[in-house]
């Protein structure tokens, strides 16, 4: 029995014994689960596999929620490039132009709105982080260095 | 009993309530985002400065919930569900004043006594942890983990497999010990030598996933003006009549506020719910709540900030944080190099005393924010979601960045635990087990290899000392009550 329960603990391979540990938990609770759940299923006289059904609400918002992943992506991928000010002024904008639909796209009032918002919230929080600070923040193309200040706007 | 105190904290922890009472105010965003959306100004504060700001946010958080439950029915976060039981009927007899000033004075006091039980328990909790070796430390984790199960409602399985697979990303770095990487990709070494970091696993999780699901129902406000009911005052707030015969209410709700904070894992929605029931049971007629009397809306109020004092008693004593925004506060620790844990109270004093004296600040400025410019307060409830939500996505991809000094990495990891986050919500595996899990899962790991270790790999040591039994029995208890409790919510479900 006490041999059993004994782990050789080794220095060079003890990095893989709680992740096994914790792979084995897994699976075997896994198997349970999935046992449990199909026999809860057989007994409704449900079918063992729904079809796929599609994992979004009804009527989902297409445009917002595949336009909110592809402008995020796309944010992060130009924040290092252009400089983190000048991309997230951009991308606030265009984030609240997206959300708020397609009915508002020539509401110049909203879009006056949204420039505002983008301008004042970006750049406060730009300054007293980066600059005031100190902070590391994405830079890129647009990031001003003043050496002789000490001061970066990024 | 010296603390930190001053104008700038003042300023400052006033700053963190308004924020966090506007977070709480707006459905859709929590008091657990606040705290992690602000967590980066921190970066340049001193640790007590970050307290002042954080508990602010914390307690604002959880205080502005109850606007939006009482003005429209709908809570501004989940722990004020109950609290639209009974004050939004006493909104729609016009009585929204009186609702709204009763849940704020039921707020503060419930806050005033979590705070006591906080002072009082947590240096015994600690007094009695430090004799903790790596066995029982580990036991701890497990138990931590076991009610979280326990309170994943009729998915206790599925909690439990959740937590587990946040321990396993957990583990996704370079072994301290023996510098060797596991489940890491080749090209990805660089970055995740020490695995994924806590914020953006966080943010992504909570606000990310959020913002996501705010999308696909189109980021439409859930209400128009004409829905919410103008602060009307036809019947005005009286203390004395108001709270007359409620000091049952008010402690039991308090305690059983902070006593679920204390529990690792149960968020401030359980408590409001347990609450609520109990004052339901308790009391003389039951028939009546849920039509509008202040008894109910005090129960759920007092309870939910009762577990702000609560949900800081294991995270200081025990370095286990007792819901998800303590978990957030976890990290401000990490970052100043402070270690919260069985010893923290005596190796920092200073900072101690600081953390009391913080909750009691914010806790009436919190009173005295909402209280009295009320009026002003309900307007919260109209900033449009897709103004704010942009806005908090800069902050979060910025605090990102800081994480470890800019690293572009842990930005897209908050963009990959944010889909995480979305899918774990729609596959209904419950978020916060897997985010505990996350947390908790080196620890786990550590005290396990330092308890077998010393013991040449023999098992047999974590049921060897005494104090290990009783930690045993309570996860034995605490899994039971998961498996009876799991039945009992299947059957509800089953007869729904």
């Amino acid at each position: 029995m006490a041999e059993f329960l004994r782990i050789r603990v080794v220095h060079s391979t003890q990095h893989k014994i709680f992740p096994t540990i914790t792979i084995w938990i897994l699976v075997i609770l896994g198997i349970i689960i999935l046992l449990l759940e199909g026999r809860a299923k057989a007994k409704a006289g449900k079918p063992l596999f729904l079809k796929p059904k599609s994992i979004f609400v009804e009527n989902y918002d297409k445009l917002k929620f595949w336009g909110c992943i592809a402008l995020m992506v796309a944010y992060f991928s130009l924040l290092d490039v252009i400089g983190f000010t000048v991309t997230s002024i951009l991308f606030v904008y265009l984030f609240n132009t997206l959300f708020g639909g397609l009915d508002r796209l020539k509401d110049k009032k909203y879009h006056l709105n949204s420039i505002i918002i983008s301008l004042v919230s970006v750049i406060s929080i730009s300054l007293l982080f980066g600059t005031v600070f100190d902070i590391t923040l994405p830079d890129g193309i647009c990031t001003i260095w003043i050496k002789s200040l000490g001061i970066t706007i990024f | 009993m010296p603390f930190a105190f001053g104008m700038e904290y003042l300023a400052v922890a006033f700053l963190g309530v308004v924020i966090g009472i506007i977070f709480g105010a707006i459905p859709g965003m929590t008091a657990t985002m606040a705290v992690a959306v602000f967590l980066p100004l921190t970066y340049a504060y001193s640790m007590e400065m970050a307290l002042y700001l954080l508990l602010g946010l914390y307690v604002g958080g959880i205080s502005g919930g109850l606007v939006p439950a009482i003005l429209i029915n709908i809570p501004g976060t989940p722990s004020s569900v109950c609290t639209t039981f009974d004050g939004h009927p006493m909104a729609l007899r016009g009585e929204s004043e009186r609702a709204l000033k009763i849940g704020i004075t039921a707020s503060f006091i419930g806050g005033l006594i979590s705070l006591g039980v906080l002072a009082v328990f947590t240096p015994v909790l600690a007094r009695w942890a430090i004799k903790f070796s790596a066995v029982e430390k580990f036991l701890i984790i497990l138990f931590a983990m076991t009610v979280i199960a326990a309170l994943s409602q009729g998915q206790m399985l599925r909690g439990i497999w959740i937590g587990m697979v946040g321990v396993l990303i957990s583990l996704m770095n370079q072994f301290p010990v023996n510098n060797t990487f596991r489940m890491v990709p080749k090209f990805l070494q660089s970055e995740m030598q020490g695995g994924f970091q806590l914020f953006p696993v966080l943010i992504g999780l909570f606000a990310i996933s959020q913002m996501f699901e705010e999308c696909e129902k189109g980021m439409r406000a859930k209400y128009s003006k004409e829905d919410a009911y103008e602060v009307s005052r036809l019947k005005g707030f009286k203390l004395t009549r108001d709270f007359k015969g409620q000091g049952v209410n008010v402690i039991r709700s308090a305690l059983i506020g902070t006593f679920a904070g204390i529990l690792p894992g149960v968020g401030g929605s359980a408590a409001s719910i347990l609450a609520y029931s109990q004052a339901k049971s308790w009391s003389k007629h039951p028939e009546l709540l849920g039509t509008g009397v202040p008894e109910g809306l005090i129960a759920s109020e007092t309870s939910n900030n009762g577990l702000t004092g609560g949900a800081l008693v294991p995270l200081l004593s025990l370095g286990i944080p007792g819901d998800s925004t303590t978990a957030i506060l976890i990290g401000a620790f990490m970052l100043q190099g402070i270690q919260v844990g069985p010893l923290f109270i005596s190796s920092r004093p200073f900072i101690w005393n600081t953390v009391l004296m913080a909750m009691l600040v914010c806790n009436v400025i919190m009173f005295l924010v909402m209280f009295f410019p009320i009026k002003l307060v309900s307007k919260i409830i109209f900033i449009p979601q897709e103004r704010l939500y942009p806005v908090v996505l800069m902050m979060c991809t910025l605090g990102a960045y800081a994480t470890l000094n800019g690293r572009m990495f842990d930005v897209w990891a908050l963009l990959l635990f944010g889909i995480v986050g979305y899918l774990l919500k729609k596959f209904h595996f419950p978020v916060s087990c897997f985010l505990i899990g996350f947390i908790l899962g080196r620890d786990l790991e550590n005290y396990f290899i330092q308890a077998i270790a010393a013991q040449g790999g023999s098992l047999i040591v974590f049921f060897t000392r005494p104090m290990s039994w009783i930690i045993w029995a309570l996860i034995a208890v605490s899994i039971v009550y998961a498996i009876l409790d799991n039945r009992k919510s299947k059957r509800v479900a089953i007869s729904k």
